[in-house]
Formats: structure tokens, sequence, C-alpha cells
């Protein structure tokens, strides 16, 4: 694992993930001048403008380390730069994890495994890089006309698309956990400690109204699943 | 020069330059077409962009793993993840509007992110939902958020390495627990509504996981069998009449 890492830590790879930042923080940029041009036409004063800039920041940092601290448990398996990338552009750790773990797979290997050949990382960066642009060439093409797509769905049936989308999201998770849950009772109960810990902290936000819980719950469901894994190896 | 025409002459001054001969609310369609300029634009860079580092180690450091490896991953990838690609811009759109849709999808982390910094940016000046204020302070609350979670996130990953550097060995036992707690994580994060979803899916998955099929289809078989399960319990309460 340590060779794997040091090539995937190497500068080229530095190189991409400040081009991929610097993109990002050139259209938010751009739109914040795009918005800036339009505000009074939209009937925002100047304080609106500072007040609207003031709650994106206030909100954004909560998000922010909830992100950063399930990323540098990505560090460990794919490197610095590729993680920022990815957190940088499509950026959900989520999904980057299961993309890295099934590229891993296709090549025959689990992710984080001793002997990672380079040409398993490869793999890991082509289903994770292509895999990506999904999202980017659809808003891309279609955000134009998203607006009569949308209608159209709305009217057909939207109870039955959001109850596939649903439905997809928790069978692919529920595979992927069970196909790492499989690996020693430890990570069974990693798997359920972290289930039970997302679900009982959702449902508590709710309940209580607590929207800075549901920006951590993810980052303390994979602490706590995470601690409690490890603290049965000493039990068991 | 009459007053009239001095007056669409300050009304217009914004859109004269990129969009001579609009009227009426030409400063909202100078904002929209802006916003799809420089939002196709910036996503058509960062999707060359996105095959530039698996381009390059395939076939600069020499280590490509073949299209069939290739193929395979992006496909079983694809299986449950390519219905989003579709559905998550469409689902979105409503709150995001057209700037906010461009940004969010690049700058990613939609849910637990800009959707949250887009509507306190909304709520925070008291514009009504759908309206051309809201959409624009959805866009200042997005791109804020955008610039600090990146700031955020690089001091972060160039501490994270040094800090991976100093790991004391419990916490790297801990890392060996990673991918079961963030799997189940995200598993809880969309069956909690509907727990019993939840774990209807983790027999179904056990069960496939365990069938003698060829491995690369066993997601998309999962995700199959779940979506098919679901709406059948959908269906049975009655949730689904549109």
């Amino acid at each position: 694992m340590g060779d794997i890492l040091q090539i995937a830590n190497s500068t080229v790879f530095w190189v991409f993930a400040f081009i991929i930042v610097a993109i990002v923080a050139f259209q938010a940029i751009v739109f914040l001048w795009i918005a800036s041009r339009s505000a009074g036409d939209a009937g925002m004063n100047p304080t609106e403008v500072k007040t609207a800039i003031r709650a994106g920041f206030i909100s954004s940092i909560g998000p922010s380390f909830g992100i950063a601290i399930i990323l540098v448990s990505l560090i460990a398996l794919i490197g610095s730069p590729i993680t920022l990338m990815r957190v940088g552009i499509i950026g959900s750790a989520a999904t980057e994890s299961s993309a890295a773990s099934i590229g891993a797979s296709a090549f025959g290997v689990e992710l984080g495994a001793d002997a990672f050949p380079i040409e398993a990382l490869a793999a890991v960066m082509w289903t994770m890089f292509i895999g990506g642009t999904g999202w980017l060439i659809v808003t891309m093409l279609f955000t134009k006309s998203l607006g009569r797509t949308q209608e159209k769905i709305q009217k057909h049936n939207p109870k039955i698309m959001a109850a596939i989308a649903l439905a997809a999201m928790i069978g692919a998770f529920a595979y992927l956990a069970s196909q790492q849950m499989i690996t020693s009772l430890s990570h069974t109960i990693a798997g359920i400690v972290a289930v039970a810990a997302m679900i009982v902290m959702m449902k508590y936000a709710d309940h209580r109204n607590l929207s800075w819980l549901k920006e951590w719950a993810l980052g303390f469901a994979l602490l706590i699943g995470m601690t409690t894994g490890y603290l049965t190896t000493f039990i068991l | 020069m009459s007053n009239a025409a001095e007056q669409s002459q300050v009304v217009l001054n914004n859109a004269v330059s990129e969009a001579p001969g609009i009227a009426g609310s030409s400063s909202m369609d100078l904002f929209y077409q802006r916003s799809h300029f420089w939002g196709r634009l910036t996503l058509f860079i960062i999707i060359i962009m996105s095959l530039m580092p698996p381009l390059y180690i395939s076939f600069v450091m020499d280590a490509h793993p073949g299209w069939g490896v290739i193929g395979a991953g992006i496909l079983g990838y694809a299986s449950f993840i390519g219905i989003m690609w579709i559905l998550e811009p469409i689902t979105y759109y409503p709150t995001l509007g057209v700037a906010g849709t461009y940004l969010a999808f690049l700058t990613g982390n939609i849910a637990n992110m800009c959707l949250p910094c887009s509507s306190a940016a909304q709520k925070a000046v008291g514009a009504e939902p759908g309206s051309q204020k809201a959409e624009v302070a959805g866009v200042f609350g997005i791109a804020v958020a955008s610039l600090t979670n990146i700031i955020i996130l690089v001091i972060m990953i160039l501490g994270g390495t040094y800090f991976i550097s100093i790991l004391p060995p419990f916490v790297e036992g801990m890392f060996g627990f990673v991918l079961p707690a963030i799997f189940g994580a995200v598993l809880g994060q969309f069956a909690y509504r509907t727990p019993k979803y939840g774990i209807i899916a983790l027999v179904i998955g056990m069960a496939v996981l365990f069938a003698p099929i060829f491995s690369l289809i066993k997601i998309p078989i999962c995700v199959a069998l779940t979506i098919a399960v679901v709406l059948f319990m959908e269906k049975q309460k009655g949730n689904l009449n549109g």
C-alpha cells in the first residue's frame, strides 16, 4: 500500500488537482460576478447581497468540516491529490468511495489491500473520473431543457420516480455494505453500528429540527462505526 | 434625446452590449444567458480535465489496466449511479435554478452543502421560493459555499497528509473499518425514514453476495431486486397513486 500511495501522491497528480480546484474556484467567482450584476434587477439591494453571502458562508462551514472528516479516511486509500480532485468536482465521499471500491474489484483486488498494483490504481481512477463525468455531461447538456423535462416527469408520476431513485441507492449501498461486512465479525459490527447510528441521528435531527446534526451525521456515524469496529477487535 | 428614450437607455444599460433589442425583463434574460454560457463552458473544461488523470496513469505512467477492466468498473458503477446522473439534476433543479445547478454539480456535495447554503441565503433575505430574487440569492449562497469548501478542503488535505504520517497505531486500526462504516452510514442516511427497506436491502445484498452468479452483475441484480421490492411495498401501501 505504501508504494502505491507514493505514486498517487506524486507531483503530476498534485498539478492536476490544482488545475481542477482552480477551475471550480474560477466558476464560483464568475457566478458571484453574474449574480452581482443582476442582483438589482432581481430585487436585491446591496445589504441583502451581503446578508446572502454571509448566510452562505456560515452555512457552509459545518458541511465542509463534515466532508473533511470523511476525506481524511479516503486519503489513506487513494492519496491526497486524487481525493481532493474527486471531492472537489462531484464531491461526495460516499459515491467516490463506492466508485473506488468497484474499480478495484474490476481489476480483481480489494481496495486497501497490501498487494495493490499501479494498474489497479489506474482502474480505480478510470471508474471515479469517467463515472463522475455523468453528472457533468447531463448538467452541461440538459440544464436548459430541464425545466420542461421536470414538468413531464412530475405530470407522469413523481412518486414512482422518487421511490425508484431511493430504492436504487439503498440497494447499491446495502450490497456494498454487505460485501464489506462479511470480511469479519468486527466489520459486521462496524457496518451495523454505522447504519444504526445514522438512523438514530437522522430521526433525532428530524424530530428536533436540528439541521446542523444532519450536516454532521455522516461524519459522526463514520467515526462511531469505525471506533466500535476497532474496539471489538480487543474482545473478539 | 427624449426623456423616454433616455429612460429605456438606462434600463437597457447592462443588456445593450450583449443582447441588443431585448426589452422588458432584459437584465434577467442576461442573467440566464451568462449563466448558460459560463456554466456550460466551465463544465466542458472540467469534463476534458477529468479525462487527463486516468489517461496519464494509463499511457504516460504505462499502467493501463486494460479496457475490459475499465469497462467493467465503469459499468458496475453506472449500474446504480447512472440513474442518479439524470435524476439528481432533475430533482434539484427547482430548488437550485439554472445558475445554482451549474454551480452545485461542479462543486459537488449538493444535498449536504449546496442545497442548505442556497436555502439559507434565500431565507436570510426573505426571498419567495421560485422567485428571481430567490434564484440570485441562492447563487450567492452556493458560490460562497463552494469557495469556503475549497479553502477548508485544501487546508485539511495538506494537513491531512501530515496527519497521516504521524498517525498513532490505534487510528490506523480504526481506518481498517472505514469502508463498512461509510457504506453502512450512507445506507442509514437513505433508509432512515423507512428502516424496513434498509433491512430488506441488506438481506437481498447478502443473498446476492453468496449467490453463485457472475460477480460483475451482482450490484445491478441487487439494485433491481430492491427497486422491485420497494415499488411493490409502496404500491401495497397505496403510496404510488399519482
